[in-house]
């Protein structure tokens, strides 16, 4: 299925590219014959690539390949020999080369981001995660142009390779880009669940026995991240019912239902911690909880073991300074939400909790310039977050 | 893990080799300097190559081809411009570990791993930063080649400077589980086990240890995989490390159950026996360890100390002289072997071994990988 539509983006991709490169390659060619066009024995680089593309134009790939690999050693910087190369080794599974190959061919074009989207693709077939994932994203740092499916594809395999480098809410803040009010997307059921349930798998490293659980997971966080939230409740339930003593199954729950109903996610971020004793963010989301009930003791406690265990998380700092302002300790609150700021400055929350703190502190200067910085985060569009299972989402907090 | 290393490869900018050189040679050297400080890296790449067919011993020009093509991930190209660089006493160290980090990325592990091997022999030379990279690699093929304690020791080193990275607790999680394979080429349907193991791992390798989260990974991975072998085995190892010790001698019995030739865990009862004055059934693990792995070191050395202790002289010798000759870098085994040298009155044999277990204490007590140890044993007693 995957490979079908892959051949397809690649095909795609390949001749929309053609054009400038054949352009760009065309004045040097005329203008500095290579030696080999001198030798009546050997056919011309434009030859070779003539032919080549002839080749691939009639379906015979195994044939465009060799003229291309001739062409290349012939011209190792022909970035059209370059380019097709490597996409026709990338359809035929031959990912290690056609990784060199494309490899090579961004070292002159780093502008071109297809060919990073398609050196991405080969890595996270050759299995260089790390490398993939950065590629992935330069592509589209870059630019696919309106090639759909391939930004498609990029976009999907950048949700799951964050999460597999456990960046799971970078990887749910992706996913929900990714969906854009769309509802059924059947393929980013997997990736949504193993966000959700904070896995770093990949959907093919799911093992047998742990699909069901990911599946229904999944289905929750897709429907909740598509705003049907009585069908998220429902798969919700599912999912506690049929796996009560999973680690991450309560704190998602509960997570979901702190946006809804806030007085029910105590019990179920309490049972995660149960499951879970040094669950980070359960701690963090049950201090908010518990801050929305007026439980300021105990969610102090809860966000101050969170900075314990992860002392450079910004929300537990952003809880711990809520906290200790409702206790009416100012001091020590402004500090531990100016430490927040200073770990996350896009939580337009922070910047709210600092404008009324410095406001009730009499620091009238400091308020106006968290006003700015709020309205700053507002017209750069950056504050928006995961709304599944994450950490607190970055735009919550506004009066 | 990677990207960093382009930017620390430049603090190993060296001056030109020479004092008189020819115009155009001094002129391609500067245009090739501002290229690659203006980021115009394949113009860089051109001009240094230029640069070093005019002068093929100009070690600084080779130096920026390797690290600018390493940086592009060109890494056959980049392997072969650091060969140059073996002949130069001052870049041997960091292009041998460079050629190490190319041989990996081109697939060619067994000689990726002699190199990091003459790596370590030639001093770990390069930056911290560097080393971080160098060890972790290192670290990576020494699990594949079955050297798992070792691998674990080199990423363990560097687990609080590195903290919660997802590539060393894989990395970890490989090693703990006695996993042969590489990140990129384990089994698929093992990658929550690793995970597991290696969050379990690397929270016990931080400092302080943070066993409580240690302890709940590796709950997690006992609870999801009972019945698989290693299991019980890591934790086990994990509970010895936090001091308990009667589970982990549960644990490791448990494993015998599924695994009942695992030699790891059979030295570990016996030396939990051997503490408890349990001779009988010491000598019977340890040459049950010995049947599943003759080349285990620990094995004959604590069926030498269970010897020892009922008073069979000769053949503890002969078991401690065995497992010095496997680990001649073991302090505990050179300790062990002075005392029964010196009850059988060979003396000089005796002062001889103090004088090594002496030696090896101390390197003992700094953290430094085994082989750098044992090559300084070796020149030692060459000495």
């Amino acid at each position: 299925m995957r490979k079908v539509l892959v051949l397809a983006i690649a095909s795609l991709a390949a001749c929309a590219f053609c054009a400038p490169i054949a352009a760009a390659q065309q004045a040097p060619a005329a203008s500095k014959p290579s030696a080999s066009k001198l030798s009546p024995s050997k056919p011309s680089l434009d030859q070779l690539l003539q032919a080549a593309s002839k080749a691939r134009d009639e379906n015979r790939d195994e044939e465009a390949i060799r003229l291309y690999r001739r062409a290349v050693a012939e011209e190792p910087e022909s970035e059209e020999g370059l380019w097709f190369l490597g996409t026709l080794l990338y359809e035929k599974e031959q990912y290690a080369e056609a990784r060199d190959v494309l490899r090579q061919f961004l070292t002159l074009r780093p502008d071109a981001g297809p060919g990073w989207a398609f050196l991405g693709l080969s890595e996270l077939q050759t299995r260089d995660y790390s490398r993939a994932l950065d590629h992935l994203q330069r592509a589209m740092a870059v630019g696919m142009g309106d090639r759909k499916e391939l930004i498609q594809l990029v976009f999907k395999d950048v949700v799951v390779l964050l999460t597999r480098f456990e960046r799971y809410d970078d990887s749910l803040n992706m996913l929900l880009k990714m969906l854009d009010g769309a509802a059924q997307q059947p393929d980013l059921i997997e990736p949504a669940g193993l966000g959700g349930l904070r896995l770093p798998l990949l959907p093919a490293e799911i093992p047998p026995d742990r699909r069901e659980l990911v599946d229904l997971a999944g289905r929750a966080v897709l429907a909740l991240q598509t705003q049907q939230y009585d069908e998220a409740k429902s798969e919700f339930k599912r999912l506690v019912t049929a796996y009560p003593n999973e680690p991450g199954v309560h704190f998602l729950y509960g997570a979901f239902l702190l946006q809804l109903q806030p007085n029910e996610a105590v019990p179920e971020l309490e049972r995660e911690l149960e499951i879970s004793p040094t669950h980070v963010l359960a701690r963090i989301r049950l201090a908010e909880a518990l801050i929305a009930q007026r439980d300021y003791d105990r969610a102090l406690a809860l966000a101050q073991q969170a900075i314990q265990l992860e002392p450079k998380r910004a929300s537990a700092h952003m809880m711990a300074g809520e906290a200790l302002l409702a206790k009416g300790q100012s001091d020590e609150g402004i500090k531990e939400l100016e430490i927040a700021r200073a770990g996350d400055p896009a939580v337009s929350r922070t910047h709210w909790d600092l404008v009324r703190a410095y406001k009730a502190a009499g620091r009238k200067e400091d308020a106006d310039r968290e006003k700015k910085e709020i309205e700053k985060l507002y017209h750069s569009n950056s504050s928006s977050g995961p709304s599944a299972g994450g950490d607190i989402p970055r735009d919550q907090g506004a009066p | 893990m990677r990207p960093i290393i382009f930017a620390l490869t430049i603090c190993f900018s060296l001056a030109a080799s020479a004092t008189t050189v020819p115009d155009r040679f001094e002129t391609l050297a500067k245009q090739a300097d501002t290229a690659r400080t203006q980021e115009h890296v394949p113009e860089a790449i051109r001009l240094y190559r230029e640069g070093t067919k005019l002068r093929p011993s100009w070690y600084e020009g080779w130096w920026f081809i390797g690290t600018l093509l390493y940086d592009q991930d060109r890494f056959s190209e980049a392997g072969a411009a650091f060969e140059h660089l073996l002949a130069s006493p001052r870049h041997r160290g960091p292009a041998l570990a460079f050629l190490g980090l190319c041989d990996y990325e081109t697939g060619k592990y067994d000689s990726a791993l002699a190199r990091f091997r003459s790596w370590a022999s030639a001093g770990w030379g390069g930056t911290p930063e560097f080393r971080d990279v160098a060890d972790f690699h290192f670290a990576l093929l020494l699990t594949r080649d079955g050297r798992f304690v070792d691998s674990l020791f080199l990423l363990a080193s560097g687990a609080p400077r590195l903290g919660d990275t997802p590539e060393l607790s894989e990395a970890m999680g490989l090693a703990s589980l006695r996993m042969k394979y590489l990140p990129e080429n384990y089994p698929p349907e093992k990658r929550e086990q690793v995970w597991l193991a290696g969050k379990a791992a690397l929270y016990a390798a931080q400092l302080p240890k943070d066993f409580a989260r240690a302890d709940e990974y590796a709950a997690r991975l006992e609870a999801r995989y009972p019945e698989q072998p290693e299991v019980h085995a890591f934790r086990g190892t994990l509970y010895g490390f936090e001091g308990k010790k009667v589970e982990a001698e549960r644990e490791y019995r448990d494993e015998l159950k599924i695994s009942p030739s695992h030699a790891p865990a059979l030295v570990a009862l016996t030396a939990i026996d051997l503490e408890k004055g349990d001779l009988a059934e010491a000598g019977v693990l340890a040459r049950r360890a010995i049947e599943a792995d003759s080349s285990n070191a620990e094995a004959h050395h604590l069926l030498g100390r269970v010897l020892l202790a009922k008073g069979d002289l000769q053949a503890s010798v002969s078991e401690l002289e065995t497992a010095k000759r496997l680990a001649p870098g073991s302090p505990a085994v050179r300790s062990h072997l002075a005392m029964v040298y010196s009850r059988l009155g060979r003396t000089q044999e005796a002062k001889a071994e103090s004088a090594a277990f002496l030696v090896l204490k101390n390197k003992e007590e700094i953290m430094a990988p085994p082989e750098e140890k044992l090559r300084a044993t070796a020149r030692e007693k060459a000495h």
